[in-house]
């Protein structure tokens, strides 16, 4: 583990088709794959009255903070809570409790709905629930920011633990698709996320004085008005150098030293569309094996380089999330853990 | 280390920008009428704390929430003399319902609504030439909650300036939920009253901008001396008081001043039963022989509850209080709750104090989210 920066020490996974972290960069389309039952997966006990989105999260939740050492399954509450933060990311997760709850209204009263739903009105949810779950008392975040809201989330949650505010932060985006989301977002539901991924990120003396192990370093996280003004301030292309290779990463505080050998796009992106600086990148977007995963996307692509890293493809990930027409573009570099390269 | 404040803009119930609302609050006038929003008919609670701007009764529209938020940050920045331009200046926004007014209308009418803007990003882009904006969906004290990442923002050295705002409208979702649970539908808010009987909701908008350095310290409007945050992992909806304990006594510390440095605390302030008895508990607790020390109020008995925007409504009208030396009453405060026993409430009408420095701004939301700001006073 490098002696300074940011560190992921955990995944946990709630997805369609995927049992390991492995299955996450195998190829292959999941259309047959049943959707995850939260469930089956941590029981019923506090699922009640929880939307789906949030049971989605509690799932990811819990395994990530299993991975990395901080609960076991029969011991859920966090003995490091007090020193823990949240950030979740969503953007559509409560949207067909809202919808349904004002539709019920005009059909009938108000006397027709349910008062247990009244925490699914309020976009919290998710991370509320989670941090009451495992007990992690420290900053609680949500963010709601459109297409780069994953890679934000995770962005936000190194501002946590750098500003002192944390020692680690659970970083959870989970998306689900319904009627509601279909119809207002014209994205059928069989091409929407509906799953959750969780990372559990960590100061590297928080890692080390309870000896746990990196799975990835974080870099700098910038935004930017276009992909390639995104791509462009992570990779600076260095035209001088011999084949016009990239320059090594620099902007990383030197917590990510190599360039990438590959690069997460964002959702949909032209895959043989030229830019400058990512040639020879190998190109790759999740969401065309999970679907369109909104708010969850930036989690889910940063979970994706763990186990790109973990099968010892390449050393360094760029990541982006979000298109010129949007209201910014997220990007951020990963670097494998030390003892990977 | 303390972050100047140079620029505020609000829109509410009670003022179209943050002088109107603030003389307002003084004059305690409050913007209290029956439902306007939604057909009442469908409904036991019949008021709230609406901004009047719709095109007719009960015909709502989309972007209402989008439009106070530009109309706030466009006040602040003005003021802050940074124009309209606000390219490479974050900006953080936040909000407990975001634009699920419009989904609503979208699902339900067919209203005309992009999903796009559900959050605040794209408009912002639009207006100011942002790229940075980030949209926090975190209940009531989101707005506070974003002031604390500006502040580690500028305290990382990487920014200048930051904007922070926060911006709510009616839900009927929220407030058919919130009617729901209700034992008897409240006519008013009145935080900290025996009488009170819940909350209502509130429409607006605040903004401040927040600058590491400023070369004419007359100039600022005041500044930030810490933003505590933090969770207590209770429960979805119920406060627990102490993580609330907890977060005045880290804004304090961070701050470097004791409970006896404060000279006036803007209050959370719901009117339900569970928060203001939680937040007079905690405060008592925090404070301890010195809560009688500063004045106590809480602006939601004039403008409802403006959820996500509360926590910095209440920061604007902190730092104008103890600028002016004006302090709002808490409207409709009769007889307090046991549990604010020593309090120094101002009630009845505004109270003129001299030699204010110090405010304590408390803003707690679902899920347990708290966030506790200390501001001192500027020079204007």
């Amino acid at each position: 583990m490098s002696e300074s920066g940011t560190h992921i020490t955990g995944l946990g996974l709630a997805l369609p088709g995927v049992a390991e972290a492995a299955d996450l960069v195998s190829s292959g389309e999941r259309a047959d794959a049943p959707p995850p039952d939260p469930a089956e997966r941590i029981g019923r006990k506090g699922l009640r009255y929880k939307d789906r989105a949030t049971q989605l999260a509690l799932v990811a939740a819990r395994d990530a903070l299993c991975d990395a050492g901080l609960i076991t399954p029969d011991r859920e509450r966090c003995a490091a809570g007090g020193s823990t933060a949240v950030v979740a990311s969503s953007n559509l997760g409560n949207l067909d409790s809202v919808c349904t709850i004002a539709g019920d209204i005009a059909e009938k009263s108000v006397a027709a709905i349910s008062p247990m739903n009244l925490p699914n009105a309020s976009s919290n949810v998710v991370a509320s629930s989670v941090a009451i779950r495992f007990g992690l008392r420290g900053p609680n975040l949500m963010l709601c920011n459109g297409v780069a809201s994953g890679l934000d989330a995770v962005r936000w949650g190194a501002s946590l633990i750098s500003a002192g505010r944390a020692e680690r932060a659970l970083v959870v985006g989970v998306e689900t698709g319904n009627g509601v989301t279909a119809r207002l977002t014209g994205v059928p539901e069989d091409d929407q996320l509906d799953g959750a991924v969780a990372l559990v990120l960590e100061s590297s003396t928080a890692a080390r004085l309870r000896g746990a192990t990196s799975m990835a370093s974080l870099g700098e996280g910038v935004r930017s008005t276009s992909v390639a003004g995104c791509v462009g301030s992570l990779l600076p292309y260095d035209a001088s150098a011999s084949g016009g290779t990239h320059a090594r990463g620099t902007r990383s505080g030197g917590a990510v030293e190599a360039g990438p050998g590959v690069w997460f796009v964002p959702e949909r992106f032209d895959l043989s569309a030229p830019l400058p600086g990512t040639e020879g990148l190998e190109r790759h977007d999740v969401t065309r094996t999970f679907g369109r995963a909104s708010g969850a996307l930036g989690v889910l692509q940063c979970a994706a380089a763990v186990s790109w890293f973990a099968s010892g493809e390449a050393t360094a990930a760029l990541v982006t999330s979000g298109d010129d027409g949007c209201d910014g573009v997220a990007g951020m570099m990963l670097g494998a853990p030390r003892g990977a390269r | 280390m303390s972050w100047f404040v140079t620029g505020a803009g609000a829109v509410t119930s009670v003022g179209k920008d943050a002088d109107e609302t603030f003389a307002n609050l003084c004059a305690g006038r409050s913007g209290l009428a029956e439902l306007r929003a939604f057909d009442s008919a469908q409904y036991r609670t019949q008021h709230a704390y609406e901004i009047d701007d719709r095109p007719a009764r009960e015909r709502d529209v989309p972007y209402r929430a989008t439009d106070w938020l530009l109309r706030s940050v466009t006040e602040a920045a003005e003021q802050a003399g940074l124009g309209t331009d606000l390219s490479g200046i974050p900006v953080l926004v936040g909000t407990g319902l975001r634009e699920l007014r419009s989904a609503e209308l979208a699902w339900r009418d067919g209203a005309d609504f992009d999903i796009s803007r559900l959050h605040f990003g794209t408009a912002l882009r639009e207006r100011f030439g942002t790229s940075d904006s980030h949209t926090f969906s975190n209940a009531c004290s989101a707005s506070l909650y974003a002031l604390a990442l500006a502040t580690d923002m500028l305290a990382s050295g990487m920014h200048e300036t930051v904007v922070v705002a926060g911006v709510d409208t009616l839900t009927e979702s929220m407030y058919g939920s919130l009617d729901r649970v209700h034992m008897e539908p409240p006519r008013s808010v009145q935080p900290f009253d025996r009488q009170r009987r819940g909350v209502l909701m509130g429409e607006g908008a605040a903004a401040v901008v927040l600058r590491r350095d400023v070369e004419d310290r007359s100039s600022s409007l005041g500044t930030v001396r810490s933003v505590s945050v933090n969770c207590d992992a209770h429960h979805v909806t119920a406060p627990d008081p102490r993580g609330i304990t907890e977060a005045v006594r880290a804004a304090h510390d961070l701050a470097g001043v004791k409970p006896s440095d404060i000279d006036l605390v803007l209050l959370h302030g719901t009117g339900t039963l569970l928060n203001d008895e939680g937040e007079a508990t905690a405060v008592s607790q925090a404070f301890g022989p010195d809560v009688g020390v500063p004045l106590m109020t809480a602006v939601k008995s004039m403008t409802g509850h403006t959820s996500g925007g509360s926590g910095l409504l209440s920061l604007i009208v902190a730092l104008r209080s103890l600028a002016t030396g004006w302090v709002p009453p808490i409207a409709g405060l009769r007889r307090p709750v046991a549990e604010a026993d020593g309090f120094r409430f101002v009630q009845k009408e505004a109270r003129r104090v001299s030699d204010m420095s110090l405010a304590q701004v408390d803003a707690f939301g679902f899920g347990g989210v708290n966030a506790v700001a200390v501001v001192e006073r500027g020079a204007r």
